[in-house]
Formats: structure tokens, C-alpha cells, sequence
């Protein structure tokens, strides 16, 4: 993996990708949640432009724009809509509180760093966006966990998607367009079965609190 | 010898000028964002020389932590004031202490206000002192690592070769883990000077006043000298702030440089009050059990920008 184009850039860029996944994870609010996890995705959006730039591939041209409309545009307002068609509270609700969970986000980093570390790495620029994207899916199963809203799960395995589209870009320089699409697809219709879902568990429970779905076991 | 001796009282008599008129400068600007006109920017001035015109009141119950508790304070913060490098890295101080001991200089200014506040047995000095200690319980941390994370890139932690080895760097200093321990040390800055998520310096008497709670029992010329070294103390961390991550512009001897450098120093002081007004201007005031997560947010902040530069050399 020779050093491409731009790539004090990409550094930069990914440092900022680190910076808003502790956003979205540092939040108190929902909406500020989803404001963050769209400036991540707008952040990879620009990381795949650099990647095609500097590699002159058609197709992750194309990837770079499907995940500005799907990441950055499509699914954020999936978002908005769901929380205020359903009301929910504004304010997220956890079982870890803000700093504790801040903390223990810090700590998956070094443990991602030393993961990646204890691999092999091939060049600076690879070990960091890897050490990066495996943070990322690390905070994001974290994030699932403490979180009580279906809703809030429903970004932390967005978050986790981001960290395995980082490391795919930026290590491989994409996987074929096919795929790529079709993981795109996968995307956007799971978050709209979601979307769904949450709308029926809504309906159901009149709560969207996963805390009181245990009523489902026998 | 003797230059060494002149450079020591001119970087304290620098220090003392200008630190009242930050002060005034934040709370001018301040006021512009409220369409007010605002208190001339020399108040603070006329403020200290009335409040030294003055005797104090002392209560009866104090003990002479009372009385000591401001000079200490005083004192070391103007200790940590030689060790910052304000105009030029050569600093008559700079053998004798690092970051870490500027850093427990100010906490022991912190410390001994918040002891003298609990020696009044006041209600209001109690309550304001477990605040600060509670509130400076969170900054240390932080602050310490934001230090960190450009000391460890230099390889120093003397504040002065730290500056001067940004300088050398050139733009490529800029890093990504430059930047976010910079964030982090301006949550910090907000935090030391008690503005205003944190605190705020505006009021007098409200139930939510962490740093005047405590000094609300002095008076007179004890409270002409915490109030100056409350401002002293800002200064030096505002001079942190900017030295310490834009150094550029610093002169690094004694000689005709220093006029253009303090020049310099003076613009990103005010750059920096100007953005510290624009912060106080947009924010409300927190609750104080929120505060653990502005810090924490500060302290990741910091402790990323350490993670990144040890990735960044490959460690």
C-alpha cells in the first residue's frame, strides 16, 4: 500500500471521523447524535473522493457519492422523521452515563491500536485508519449495548458499518462497485425495516424503551 | 547577570500591566455581543486601586489562613508566571520548572483560596469551595494531558523549548493531534478562568457562583490581591494557550525582537478573548452535575490527540 495522494489530508480526516464518532457517543441529545453520525458520514464521503482521486477508479467515484446521498442525507433523515413521528423523548436514555461511557470509549481506542498493532502494519497510514475503523466498531457494538432506545441501536450499528467502510476504503481501495452497492442497499433497506420496526415496537408497547421488551420471554 | 535580573522584572511587570486589561478587553467585548456599552476597558484598573485605597473587614472567627491564603495564592501564580514563556523563550525562570510545575503552582493558588474560603465558616465559602475543588478535580487531568500531547510530539516539557521546537516544525506542527489538544485546552482555559458554562464571572450573588461563593468574605486590599491574581492567573493561561500551540511570532532572545513579539503576543491574546466572548455570548450557564461531561469530553479530546501522535510516529 504505497502512500497516496493527499494523505497528511486523509490524516487529518480521519482524525476528525475519531472526533465525531466521540460525538455521537458524547451526546445527551438524540438529535445531536444524529448530527454528528451525518458529519461522519459526510467525513467518508470526502475520504472515498480522495481515495478515487488519487487512484483515477471510476467506481469508488461512484461509492463516494452513493454514501453522500445514502449516509450523509438519506438515512439521517430517517432519523429526524422517526424521532418526531414518534415523539420520543429528546434526551437519550443509558445505562452508562455520558463521562463513564467517554472513558471506556477511550480505552476501546488503545485496545484497537494495540490490536492493530500486534497484525503487522504495512505503512503509517494503513495501521492508523485500521486502528481507526476497528474503534469505530468497537464503540459502536459499546454504543448498542448502554443504550436503552431502539432508536439509539439502530446508530450504533450504523457506527459499526462506518468503521468497516473506513478500513475497506482506505486499505483495500474499495471492494468491487457490486458489492459495494449492494452492501449500500443493504443499508438503507435495514434501516428502513428498523424504522419500521420501531414503529411497530411503538404501536405495540407504547414505548421504545428495549429495557421493557422483556415482557416477550416466556 | 544583571540582563537575566531585568528580564525577570520586566516579564512580571508585563504580566501585571496587561493582565487587568484582558479582563476588561473579554468584558468590553462581551458587552458588544449584548448590544451594551459595557465598562470602560481600563475598569479593572480603577477597580483594583479603589479596592487598595481600602481596609479590610475581617471576621472574627478566621484563623491566619485567612490572611495567608490571599498572598499565597498571589504569590504562586506569579511564580508560574516566569515560567511561561509570555514574550521570549528565553525565560529567566525556565531552569526551574516544567509544565507540570506551572500546572501545581496554579493548583495550589486553587487550593489555598478554597482552604481560606472554609476557614470563614461560611456557608457560601463551604459551598464554593467544594465546587472549585470538585470542578478543579476534573481540569487537572485534562489539562495535564492536553500539555501531554504536544510535549510528547517535541519531546519536552519545558514550556519554553516546547514553543521553540513548534516553531521549528514549521506548518507541519498543525497535525490533526495538534488541533484536538488544542480544543481540549480551550475547554480547559473556560474552566481555570471560570467563564461561563462553567461559572460565571458576571454575578455576585446567585446560588450558582463557584470562584466568588469563595471569596466573598474578603474585602479591601486582600480582595484587590486575589482579584489580581485571579486575572494574573487567566493571563498565564491564555498565554499558555497561545504559545504553547501557536508560538509562532515569539522571540527567542533579549534582543530588539521583543517589541515586535509582545506586539504579537497582544494580537493573539486578544484573537483569543475574542473567541472566549463569542463562547461565553452563545452559551448558557450548566448545571453543575453536567460539567463531568464537558470535562471528560475535554479529557478524551486530550487523550486522543496523545493516541494520534503516538500512532502518528509509528510507537
Amino acid at each position: 500500500m504505497g502512500i497516496m495522494f493527499g494523505s497528511e489530508l486523509m490524516e487529518s480526516i480521519i482524525a476528525l471521523i475519531m472526533v465525531s464518532t466521540f460525538m455521537v457517543l458524547g451526546s445527551k441529545q438524540l438529535h445531536t447524535s444524529v448530527s454528528a453520525f451525518q458529519f461522519q458520514s459526510f467525513l467518508l464521503a470526502c475520504i472515498a473522493g480522495i481515495v478515487a482521486f488519487s487512484t483515477g477508479r471510476i467506481d469508488i467515484y461512484i461509492v463516494a457519492v452513493l454514501t453522500l446521498i445514502i449516509k450523509a442525507i438519506l438515512i439521517p433523515y430517517l432519523f429526524v422523521y422517526v424521532i418526531r413521528e414518534l415523539k420520543v423523548k429528546r434526551e437519550v436514555e443509558l445505562f452508562i452515563n455520558i463521562s463513564p461511557s467517554l472513558l471506556i470509549g477511550g480505552v476501546l481506542v488503545v485496545i484497537s491500536y494495540y490490536l492493530v498493532r500486534s497484525i503487522g502494519n504495512n505503512s503509517q497510514l494503513s495501521s492508523y485508519a485500521l486502528s481507526t475503523s476497528m474503534a469505530m466498531v468497537l464503540i459502536g457494538m459499546f454504543f448498542m449495548i448502554t443504550r436503552k432506545k431502539a432508536i439509539s441501536q439502530m446508530l450504533g450499528i450504523l457506527i459499526m458499518e462506518n468503521g468497516l467502510f473506513l478500513a475497506a476504503i482506505s486499505l483495500t481501495y474499495g471492494m468491487p462497485l457490486l458489492v459495494e452497492v449492494g452492501i449500500f442497499f443493504d443499508i438503507l433497506v435495514g434501516t428502513l425495516i428498523m424504522g419500521v420496526l420501531i414503529f411497530r415496537i411503538n404501536t405495540t408497547f407504547e414505548t421504545i424503551d428495549t429495557d421493557r421488551l422483556t415482557t416477550l420471554m416466556e | 547577570m544583571l540582563v537575566q535580573f531585568a528580564l525577570f522584572i520586566f516579564q512580571l511587570l508585563v504580566i501585571l500591566a496587561l493582565a487587568p486589561l484582558l479582563s476588561g478587553l473579554i468584558k468590553k467585548l462581551k458587552s458588544f455581543f449584548q448590544i451594551r456599552k459595557g465598562p470602560p476597558l481600563f475598569q479593572s484598573y480603577h477597580d483594583l486601586f479603589k479596592l487598595m485605597r481600602k481596609d479590610s473587614v475581617v471576621s472574627e472567627n478566621t484563623s491566619w489562613l485567612f490572611n495567608a491564603a490571599p498572598v499565597v495564592s498571589f504569590a504562586s501564580v506569579l511564580a508560574a508566571g516566569l515560567m511561561v514563556p509570555i514574550f521570549t523563550t528565553a525565560l529567566p525562570f525556565g531552569f526551574a520548572g516544567d509544565l507540570i510545575a506551572v500546572v501545581y503552582l496554579f493548583a495550589l493558588a486553587r487550593f489555598s483560596i478554597a482552604l481560606a474560603a472554609l476557614d470563614t465558616g461560611s456557608s457560601f465559602g463551604g459551598m464554593g469551595a467544594s465546587r472549585e475543588m470538585f470542578i478543579s478535580s476534573l481540569v487537572e487531568p485534562a489539562m495535564i494531558l492536553s500539555i501531554f500531547a504536544v510535549a510528547i510530539n517535541v519531546g519536552t516539557t519545558n514550556l519554553a523549548s516546547i514553543s521553540t521546537e513548534v516553531i521549528s516544525q514549521g506548518m507541519t506542527a498543525l497535525s490533526p493531534s495538534h488541533l484536538l489538544a488544542f480544543v481540549a485546552f480551550f475547554i480547559i482555559t473556560i474552566a481555570e478562568t471560570g467563564r461561563l458554562p462553567v461559572d460565571n464571572p458576571a454575578t455576585h450573588l446567585e446560588l450558582t457562583m463557584v470562584h466568588e461563593a469563595m471569596i466573598l468574605e474578603y474585602s479591601g486590599k486582600q480582595l484587590a490581591v486575589i482579584e489580581l491574581g485571579v486575572m494574573v492567573k487567566q493571563f498565564l493561561v491564555f498565554a499558555l494557550l497561545a504559545n504553547i500551540f501557536f508560538p509562532w511570532g515569539i522571540s527567542s532572545g533579549l534582543d530588539a525582537g521583543i517589541a515586535a513579539s509582545i506586539i504579537a503576543f497582544s494580537i493573539k491574546i486578544a484573537v483569543l478573548g475574542l473567541c472566549m466572548a463569542i463562547v461565553e455570548s452563545t452559551t448558557a450557564k450548566w448545571r453543575l452535575f453536567r460539567l463531568p461531561d464537558l470535562m471528560s469530553i475535554s479529557l478524551m479530546l486530550a487523550f486522543l490527540a496523545v493516541v494520534f501522535t503516538i500512532i502518528m510516529r509509528g510507537g
